[in-house]
């Protein structure tokens, strides 16, 4: 974790694309859930077009209220950042967004997550279903023990879907930059794959359902360099079909792929209980040159964390 | 001639010998290991010598007489047996697999009826096979009225077998890693679909080599049957689920029991047919895990 100790110089941050100008007109701001410090009051920069909006989330596992009071929102086609040093509860946030957590025993959200209109936690709402349509990628490369076939053909079929799983097989693989590599070999076991190909065999997996949205949970952290940046250049690819949300602890990964990022830290409250919090959440170009929260310049800077 | 920073003395790389009790640890390992491995020889050579004159096709083509000694077989004992692993096999690891399922899958391991069926469950894999038998006499022969049946004695063993294959098949089941289900999962498979595509298929060679080491060890039980109160001399096979059986086990001992040479004979080389079955379901489990086994 160079990044960590090294600060990180400004101007390195360049965010993926500028913000587009048609939209920075009506961004809304509004005042976060957090204790102000400094003179600057810290800014929740709201995406145009949300696919996410979080108000209010608080995630319990048991009694142990792990994250508090986060607000945010996703935008569509956007790709944003989760930051924070180790307990944060960034994860656990992520995790809410295609409500894995709920496999968790006892674990719990309160508050609201609004996936376009509807509430992600609603009574009605099937989770089976919220995991079809946003799909996740996990930290350690985790293909089934099958052939690169059937872990692409897995989550088609098991969704019912209809139509020639030769085609979905090759296209997912096609969007997920591995077709080349692997086109010869379709029936290999994927286990045989390299670490790398096996976490892009993950992703070409979550494109093959077609989500709207793709959560990825530190997605580059168990690979080499030269696998990362294959993987940061395919969530720029991907980008033009899928809102992706990406947790990671590398924050030159962040400031070098997301648009906007949010900054979380572990807190310990009145009562000596650790907690995740939401610090702040803004366009990423701002959040790495110019950060409104005294906590987020430490962190980025190297200081903290 | 380098001048060196480093003494002589901190880059001695020479062996210091190595310590005795490396020595004596690996000796006592070794020795334990051969004593297990000279037993076993022991047993097979002795049982195949004492056996080796009644070796022949009479062995299993005959069925059991007390009056010739010389050509009875043990033909009736031989399909009794394959008869009650077959229909124990076929009733006891559907129920236990589930069973499994259940527990590793389903069971919210934070109430306390599941953790009483779980520590009950590795109770009754120690509870000795002669209960099994009381069980079976009194619940299956009388009180269901199945009298001394293959039925009967299928069931008993299957309820002597059904904890240890339970509990095999939940170590093969966990033994699947946690991040296949969440894989799995997040693609928007169902609880069922992630079980029954990905957890069973991954599970397979333990569960079965698990299965069949709980058959096999049903397959050398004589104290359940005599429980039952078997018939130790039956000079037919059986033809159905409700015919009278016996099995290798007791048929075993009910020659022993008997004063002439020749039944000794015959008891030896029965034994030899009995390790035979036994060794060749332990090869198959051998094989199957060693052909499926998974690496993640």
């Amino acid at each position: 974790m160079s990044d960590v100790r090294n600060p990180l110089p400004t101007g390195t941050a360049v965010p993926r694309n500028p913000m587009p100008t048609s939209g920075t007109a009506e961004i809304g701001v509004s005042v976060p859930n957090v204790s102000v410090r400094g003179p600057e009051v810290p800014r929740t920069i709201e995406a145009l077009d949300p696919v996410f909006t979080v108000s209010g989330l608080s995630v319990f596992y048991g009694d142990y209220e792990a994250v508090r009071g986060v607000d945010m929102t996703i935008g569509n086609r956007e790709i944003t950042a989760m930051i924070g040093p180790s307990g944060c509860g960034k994860s656990t946030v992520l995790r809410c967004f295609n409500r894995m957590n709920d496999l968790i025993p006892g674990a719990r959200a309160a508050g609201k997550i609004l996936y376009h209109d509807e509430d992600l936690y609603g009574d009605h709402v099937d989770p089976i279903e919220v995991r079809r349509r946003i799909g996740m990628v996990f930290q350690k490369p985790n293909p089934f023990p099958k052939s690169i076939y059937d872990n692409i053909a897995y989550g088609p079929k098991v969704n019912g879907v209809k139509g020639k799983m030769d085609d979905i097989v090759e296209e997912a693989l096609t969007k997920a930059a591995l077709w080349d590599e692997v086109k010869d070999k379709i029936k290999q076991n994927a286990l045989s794959l390299s670490g790398g190909q096996q976490q892009r065999l993950c992703i070409a997996r979550a494109i093959a359902v077609k989500p709207d949205v793709i959560l990825m949970d530190e997605p580059c952290s168990a690979l080499d360099p030269i696998a990362t940046t294959k993987i940061e250049d395919l969530m720029q690819e991907l980008t033009r079909d899928y809102t992706i949300v990406i947790v990671t602890h590398n924050m030159q990964q962040a400031a070098r792929v997301s648009d906007r990022t949010a900054f979380f830290t572990a807190e310990v409250d009145a009562d000596g209980v650790r907690h995740g919090r939401l610090v702040e959440f803004d366009e990423t170009s701002r959040i790495f040159t110019n950060p409104s929260d005294k906590r987020t310049e430490d962190y980025i800077t190297g200081r903290f964390g | 001639m380098a001048i060196l920073s480093t003494p002589r003395s901190a880059v001695q790389l020479a062996s210091k010998g190595r310590p005795l009790r490396e020595h004596l640890f690996r000796i006592a390992l070794l020795a334990s290991l051969a004593i297990a491995i000279a037993f076993l020889a022991m047993l097979i050579v002795y049982v195949v010598e004492e056996g080796w004159p009644r070796l022949d096709s009479t062995l299993w083509e005959n069925q059991p007489s007390i009056r010739r000694p010389e050509t009875a077989g043990i033909q009736s004992g031989i399909l009794g047996t394959l008869w009650i692993i077959g229909l124990t096999a076929l009733m006891a690891l559907p129920t236990g697999i589930l069973a499994a399922i259940y527990l590793e899958e389903y069971a919210d391991k934070t109430k306390w009826y599941n953790r009483l069926i779980e520590l009950n469950i590795s109770n009754l894999a120690a509870v000795p096979s002669i209960v099994y038998g009381i069980l079976g006499l009194g619940m299956i022969a009388r009180w269901m009225q199945f009298g001394f049946t293959v039925m009967t004695g299928a069931l008993t063993v299957s309820l002597l077998v059904l904890p240890i294959v339970i509990i095999s098949a939940r170590e093969a089941i966990r033994a699947v890693p946690p991040s296949i289900r969440e894989g799995s999962l997040a693609l928007g498979a169902t609880q069922w679909q992630t079980i029954y595509r990905q957890v069973l298929p991954a599970s397979v060679p333990g569960i079965a080599t698990g299965s069949i080491l709980a058959l096999s060890r049903a397959i050398g039980e004589a104290a359940p049957f005599l429980m039952l109160g078997a018939a130790t001399l039956v000079r037919f096979n059986p033809e159905g689920v409700w015919s009278t059986f016996t099995v290798l086990p007791l048929q075993i001992y009910s020659f022993i029991a008997r004063p002439q040479e020749e039944f000794a004979i015959l008891a030896a080389a029965a034994i030899v047919i009995l390790l035979a079955i036994l060794l060749l379901m332990n090869s198959v489990a051998i094989w199957l895990r060693n052909r499926y086994q998974k690496r993640w």
